[in-house]
């Protein structure tokens, strides 16, 4: 195992090798088409560093207009969902409020805590911030805009997304204050334990594609919305619910909130953060909502590859980021309808349900890649009408007396 | 087992109920309103009605106030602060005042000028009221509607107060103050006043009057022109 | 031959010895309603104790009101529980008048009215306060919405209470021996019907949002889960630590006093009151954060049943106002509880004769429901202490005075 992790690890690395192999993403895409033409006689490593400097100089300047765009999106589809209309004064129905935050956030006191460690106190919302973008290097936004496509694609993300509970336990004790610990160890244990169902949701994915190249996932589901893995077996279909469940829980978003429940510890672990590493800590909230919707697209709803197979509908970049921010919309909805677990139902959820969920898909993912050897229409179809019977038959036997409205009770009833 | 499916579909089904709902309201109209920008005098458009007999700022219409200080004993927090000396024997505010006897058994105590007792019209007088608030217009239509023209009578201003107060001094008012950052806004001292000249503003003015300093919440109405024909025109007050 | 064995399963009980951390939670927090302070000694997550800390807004009500007139109190009783001032001002109002009552050489007697309207503007207000716990409520629990569409609707309600009194929070509308008559409503006036409509129109919305609420929260499987069997307050704990309204009926106990000591006119109304019952099937076990939160729910119910019958009646023609120069009330005391919506309150008066009380003491519901904090949070986690404050529902205001 770790010959092969290493192996292609830096096989990966291995610059002037892999790069003139790979021609489809990013990096490539700028070397052909912009430094080589203007500096024809750069060598050619100094022009793939270039290349690559410009890759991550895009990504920098593009990324935090995500949670720029999104907060905005955030508040303003609260506040449909409550019949107000968010805020409407800074700009065109409010258009420029997150602006006005962020400046207003940067000139704010940049607050530490006399008491706390302060080296970790600044580094921690660097190391969420630079996590949360990192990611963003290994997603396929459409056929040749992928930074780099690693041949383990998803692992990497997996890898590099667990890192940014570092920063929250970073920031929660070096705050040194009591209602940060709490929340940064609540955190501790969600994230730890939520990576769980999350990785075994996304072996299944691995298991029907056998790849751990992002690229490859997509273009296994290139056949249309039938090849699509979230339809491909029923298991995957369940394993996309647990992987965005898990995924919400991983980002802490409301109804798995708990490191920042504000109604019970405060603000969590940015209790004391003030003015613009605040700011970062928010901007990496959202980015990682963002990245983990985007994840989940890639992986189960077809990436960049559209409805049909011949055509572009809901596919390319515009899609994708629609189909992205499509389950943004729906983890908003949850965050706008749901009240918050508490710190043990949370674990529970993830121990009793989502887990054995979980083996139980790999499981039957396993079974029915040995019973359909390879995925033609029969399999799909099979799958596709096993997935609706049992939606209605779940609807319609279990019925609606499980969960029925209590009645009202009186003292003459 | 059972318990555990049960469970899973309870939480699912429960889950999308309540998100059927939020999705609902999603698409339901604003309740808000935009309130400095849609709160207008001018434009008048999706204004919230501010309702009759809102209790807001207090106001004090000093020629009608005959510093029986009822408000400043009544008020719960002393937010009022009334100084008044007894007119000296022999002077009086008013030159005299007419009662008019309605026949709905109402009395209008207010000053008459003209050379007849007799109403005649708009021109031959001028009616300041000081019991129902009314505008002078609004007295003489009523007077008129009456047809009892014949019944005023002229009193001396110690003889009004001990009509509308029940009370024979007459003050002579050196300060009325209202401290509004203390008021609490019970309305107990508008119930109380007897010629009904203490009233609290239930339009948008007598709600937006915050300021930076609090000194300027200190409202002296010692020092208002007496007889502004604006304010008797302007503020509508809720007849007793 | 049965051997007395040990049936029970031994815990096996393991202790890692870590620190203690003690908490403060409050008196600046999200929720803790106001300004309740909790010192909390946590082992972790959970709660080894919670003590509360009370006082924050404390106003002197009792000590002030010995200096006012008795009308001058009444303005003051509205900032005891500001979230239902309808209900004080008449709880303080049925303790003066039964006082006054009391003096036989004076004939005094609330008019019909007036007993209408106090009635009517009671069940709303109640209904008002009511939507205010269940918003927070969902608030405290993570969910933002109900508290947003609680708010909505209550906001219908203040436009209404603003309307008949002038005043949207602090009402001072129910006076002695009557009600305001500050804004004038004819009987049978055009005035009367508008409001009278507006109320029904207000009853017709919300009683379809009632089943709304029960949908979005009530029923929502994450909200029991974080309060079913939460907190169980047993029915002797409710009554040995004085809880009352909503928490003892939660606790089972079927107490309410506009049913068992009826005041004013509640006994020509037809009703039913909402007591708790064990749910198995869904879990809720009588005496815990759930229930307590559902007999509110179910008294909202209730109240529309009453304002219902009111619009139904119409209102007696009549004063509003009983006819009575100053409020004087003879030498004597007086202790009256009426049913506010939290519970319990009762205002016990001393009077020497003068204009201006001896001694006045409120007995706050919240007060006694917050003593029972304690015990009930004993052994739970962080996150049931907001479950309990919400729960029980308190009103610093009034739990200081």
């Amino acid at each position: 195992m770790s010959d092969f992790l290493s192996e292609s690890f830096f096989h990966n690395f291995n610059i002037q090798e892999n790069i003139q192999e790979e021609t489809g993403n990013l990096v490539s895409y700028i070397k052909g088409n912009v430094i080589n033409p203007i500096f024809p006689d750069f060598p050619m490593e100094l022009g793939t560093v270039l290349a690559m400097l410009v890759c991550a100089g895009i990504f920098v300047a593009v990324v935090p207009l995500l949670p720029l765009v999104l907060v905005l999106a955030e508040r303003k589809v609260a506040a449909r969902f409550q019949n107000r209309t968010g805020p409407m004064r800074v700009g065109p129905w409010g258009t420029l409020q997150t602006l006005a935050d962020g400046i207003k956030l940067i000139f704010k006191e940049d607050f530490i805590p006399q008491q706390g460690d302060k080296l970790l106190f600044r580094l921690a919302p660097y190391i969420m911030f630079a996590c949360s973008f990192a990611v963003f290097a290994a997603i396929p936004f459409g056929q040749n805009i992928l930074v780099s496509d690693f041949n383990i694609g998803i692992f990497y993300i997996m890898a590099i997304s667990s890192v940014i509970v570092m920063g929250v336990i970073m920031a929660g004790w070096s705050s040194n204050s009591k209602w940060s610990l709490l929340g940064s160890l609540r955190s501790a244990a969600q994230i730890v334990s939520y990576e769980i169902p999350l990785g075994l949701s996304i072996l299944t994915v691995i298991m029907l594609v056998e790849s751990l190249g992002m690229r490859e996932i997509v273009e296994n589901q290139s056949g249309g919305i039938f090849t699509w893995l979230i339809f491909r077996t029923p298991f995957t279909f369940i394993a996309f619910f647990v992987f965005f469940i898990s995924a919400i829980a991983e980002v802490n978003r409301t109804p798995f909130d708990l490191p920042e429940a504000e109604s019970e510890i405060v603000a969590g672990f940015h209790t004391e953060y003030s003015g613009m590493r605040f700011a970062l800590f928010f901007i990496a909230e959202y980015a990682n909502m963002f990245a983990v919707s985007a994840i989940g697209v890639t992986l189960f709803l077809g990436g960049y590859e559209g409805i049909l197979p011949g055509y572009d509908f809901l596919g390319g970049l515009p899609g994708f980021v629609l189909k992205t921010l499509g389950l943004v919309f729906v983890m908003m909805w949850l965050r706008w309808t749901l009240p918050r677990l508490r710190v043990d139902q949370l674990m529970n959820l993830c121990w009793k349900y989502f887990i054995p969920i979980s083996f139980f898909n790999i499981l039957g993912t396993g079974i029915w890649g040995l019973i359909f050897k390879d995925d033609d229409v029969w399999s799909m179809g099979i799958s596709c009408a096993i997935i609706y019977v049992c939606l209605i038959g779940v609807y319609a036997v279990a019925g609606r007396n499980l969960a029925r409205r209590p009645e009202p009770q009186t003292s003459s009833a | 087992m059972d318990k555990y499916i049960r469970n899973i579909y309870k939480g699912v089904y429960t889950v999308l109920v309540g998100m059927r709902i939020t999705i609902r309201q999603f698409f339901e109209p604003n309740v808000t309103h935009q309130y400095p920008y849609e709160h207008d005098f001018e434009k008048k458009q999706n204004v919230r009605e501010i309702p009759k007999g809102y209790r807001g700022q207090l106001y004090n219409r000093i020629e009608d106030c005959i510093g029986c200080k009822k408000c400043e004993l009544i008020c719960p927090v002393d937010c009022i602060t009334i100084i008044g000396d007894k007119l000296p024997k022999g002077e009086q505010l008013w030159d005299s005042m007419n009662v008019v006897h309605l026949k709905d058994g109402r009395e209008v105590i207010g000053i008459i000028e003209g050379d007849d007792k007799k109403i005649m019209s708009e021109d031959a007088m001028t009616i300041t009221n000081i019991t129902t608030r009314l505008g002078p217009q609004e007295v003489i239509d009523r007077l008129e509607a009456s047809g009892d023209e014949n019944r005023t009578e002229t009193l001396s201003t110690e003889e009004v107060s001990r009509v509308v107060t029940r009370n024979p001094v007459v003050f002579y008012l050196d300060q009325f103050d209202i401290d509004m950052s203390l008021c609490m806004y019970c309305g107990l001292c508008t119930e109380v006043c007897p010629t009904q000249c203490l009233v609290m503003k239930d339009s948008l003015e007598g709600i937006e009057y915050s300021s930076f300093d609090r000194t300027d919440l200190i409202f002296n109405f010692d020092k208002q022109e007496m007889y502004k024909k604006d304010d008797a025109e302007n503020t509508e007050v809720v007849e007793a | 031959m049965e051997t007395t064995q040990q049936t029970e399963s031994k815990m096996i009980e393991l202790k890692p010895f870590t620190d203690e951390m003690v908490v403060n939670m409050g008196p600046q927090h999200p929720s803790t309603h106001g300004v309740l302070r909790l010192e909390l000694r946590l082992d972790g997550e959970v709660v080894r104790e919670a003590i509360p800390h009370i006082g924050y807004l404390h106003r002197c009500f009792e000590k002030h009101s010995e200096n006012l007139s008795y009308p001058q109190i009444i303005p003051f009783t509205d900032r005891m529980d500001y979230v239902a001032a309808m209900n004080q001002n008449w709880g303080f109002c049925l303790a003066v008048e039964k006082l006054m009552a009391a003096d036989e050489k004076k004939d005094f007697a609330v008019p019909e009215r007036a007993e209408y309207l106090r009635v009517l503007i009671c069940e709303l207000n109640r209904i008002a306060s009511h939507l205010l716990s269940f918003g927070t409520y969902g608030m405290d629990l993570g969910a933002f919405t109900p508290f947003l569409y609680a708010f909505r609707d209550r906001e219908r309600l203040l436009l209404l209470f603003e309307k008949v009194c002038g005043a949207r929070l602090t009402y001072n509308y129910i006076r002695i021996g009557g009600v305001s008559e500050i804004i004038p409503m004819e009987p049978g006036s055009i005035d009367e019907q508008d409001f009278l409509d507006e109320i029904e129109g207000f009853l017709d919305y919300f009683e379809p949002k009632i089943d709304e609420y029960n949908d979005l929260l009530t029923s929502n499987s994450i909200f029991s889960e974080r309060t079913m069997g939460v907190a169980v307050m047993s029915a002797e704990m409710a009554l040995s630590y004085g809880a009352t309204g909503p928490n003892l009926r939660g606790s089972g106990v079927d107490w309410d006093l506009r049913r068992d000591e009826p005041y004013s006119i509640y006994d020509r109304f037809d009703y039913e009151v909402p007591v708790a019952k064990d749910i198995p099937e869904l879990g809720a076990v009588v005496g815990d954060c759930w229930s307590r939160y559902k007999v509110r729910m179910d008294e909202m119910r209730q109240s529309v049943c009453i304002v219902r019958q009111i619009l139904a009646e119409g209102l007696p023609d009549g004063p509003v106002m009983a006819d009575m120069k100053a409020v004087r009330p003879p030498k004597g005391e007086i202790y009256f509880r009426s049913e506010a919506p939290r519970g319990e309150l009762g205002f016990y008066i001393v009077s020497d004769g003068t204009p201006k009380p001896v001694r006045v003491k409120g007995r706050s519901p919240c007060f006694s429901a917050l003593s029972a904090l304690q015990e009930l949070s004993r052994g739970l986690m962080v996150a049931d202490i907001i479950a309990i404050i919400g729960s029980i529902d308190i009103v610093m205001g009034e739990v200081d005075r």
